[in-house]
């Protein structure tokens, strides 16, 4: 399918980074989160442009930052946010949940809470996000199981715990939540650990057969360039940056992605434009639902992944228009030539 | 008798309806023109039942139409996007 066949008038969802304030340090962190950014949108702005994109028709917004449970209004927010009838996604590291966000978090289906974990073992979870987080956020789980809430646990495939991913996977039924497994991407603070955190080319092989022999696993659109025709039916199969989603960061500039969080590749500022206006004729998003890279255009899998992820090709080849060097065609390649 | 599957949303898009499903961040695009509204959906509903408003609002004949919205039901129940209330 291609989606420029089916020009959407408003995204499907959006990641919305609230703050970048965060209590944690997470070496793979996207947006290299600690402090909170100068001029961050307060209350009233976040409102109006909740009210913008309820108007518009989006779904979803999926809230992430930074630790979207530091905002100071960020309970008002949401509450605000349902009333427009839009569901949300929260992304937090667990370890900052107050009895009031637990209230709030139960019997509510308008919310799914994806707590980050990033290893079955201290020893493992906590290389990545500090030391003492595991048990801090094993807490946090405990404290969000058993009370009907949609919880899913987040985990960015690395080299480090790429062995946990079963053992993870059982410690999520254990709290009756899923394994979500995100794919580690190099922005943010991940470019400095990209090359010791990144799988290999047989590890990305024997992820991509673990997820297509797992349909329970969830992966929102993380793996499109790896995912096996069987594991495609389950989601969003290919980038949807521009097309299906985008993001807001916590000052109001709007980006294709999180992982795409770039001047350059900025669409407007919400401060100063309408939402439908950058959706619809912002330079940055009109080149990005062109995006075709030409040396993907003859491979066999072009109708598949449209070329894999932008984000990858950008950071790794400083060049949009190269092919995603994790896609599953290269490995083809790869194991071709040395036969 | 159908329905939309528990948690879809449906959008209405200038080439027809867009149906989200949230848990399963999967989309499924219908082109339906201007036939249908996501209104069209709310609630339980028939085949034929649609296809007589849509061919009493537009002038295109019955059974035209109600062979095309089989075809949209079929599709939509393989997505999942919507449920068969008889199984």
């Amino acid at each position: 399918m291609n989606y420029a066949d089916w020009p959407l008038s408003a995204p499907v969802n959006i990641t919305w980074e609230i703050t970048h304030k965060c209590n944690l340090n997470c070496v793979h962190c996207l947006s290299s989160s600690s402090e909170a950014s100068p001029g961050e949108l307060n209350l009233t702005e976040c409102k109006n442009i909740a009210d913008q994109l309820a108007a518009s028709g989006v779904f979803e917004i999926n809230f992430g930052g930074g630790e979207p449970l530091l905002k100071d209004y960020f309970l008002p927010l949401l509450r605000y946010i349902h009333d427009k009838g839009i569901i949300t996604c929260i992304s937090t590291n667990g370890t900052v949940l107050t009895d009031e966000f637990i209230e709030f978090f139960t019997d509510n289906p308008q919310i799914n809470i994806q707590v980050s974990l990033d290893g079955a073992t201290a020893e493992v979870n906590d290389r990545i996000r500090g030391r003492g987080t595991f048990h801090r956020i094993i807490g946090g789980i405990e404290r969000l199981a058993g009370k009907n809430i949609s919880m899913s646990i987040n985990t960015v495939v690395t080299s480090l715990n790429f062995h946990q991913l079963s053992d993870l996977k059982e410690m999520a039924a254990s709290y009756g939540a899923r394994l979500r497994v995100s794919r580690f991407r190099p922005s943010g603070r991940a470019r400095e650990s990209w090359d010791m955190l990144r799988l290999n080319s047989a590890q990305l092989r024997e992820l991509s057969d673990w997820l297509g022999d797992d349909p329970t696993i969830l992966t929102g659109d993380s793996f499109f360039s790896i995912s096996q025709d069987g594991r495609r039916q389950l989601g969003l199969d290919m980038c949807g940056a521009c097309k299906l989603t985008c993001c807001i960061d916590p000052c109001g500039f709007v980006y294709p992605c999180a992982f795409m969080q770039e001047r350059e590749f900025c669409g407007g500022n919400l401060r100063e434009t309408l939402f439908e206006d950058i959706w619809n004729e912002s330079t940055s998003f009109l080149c990005f639902r062109q995006l075709e890279p030409e040396s993907c255009r003859s491979c066999f899998r072009f109708n598949k992944c449209r070329g894999g992820c932008p984000a990858v090709a950008y950071f790794v080849g400083c060049d949009l228009n190269s092919p995603d060097p994790e896609c599953l065609a290269n490995w083809s390649r790869e194991a071709l030539s040395k036969k | 008798m159908y329905r939309l599957a528990d948690n879809v949303r449906v959008r209405k898009e200038s080439w027809g309806l867009l149906f989200y499903s949230p848990p399963r961040h999967k989309v499924c695009f219908v082109r339906s023109g201007n036939w249908l509204s996501p209104d069209s959906l709310a609630g339980e509903w028939t085949v034929a039942g649609l296809a007589e408003g849509v061919a009493a609002r537009t002038g295109t004949p019955a059974e035209a139409v109600e062979r095309s919205l089989e075809k949209m039901t079929g599709q939509l129940i393989n997505s999942r996007m919507v449920v068969d209330e008889l199984r």
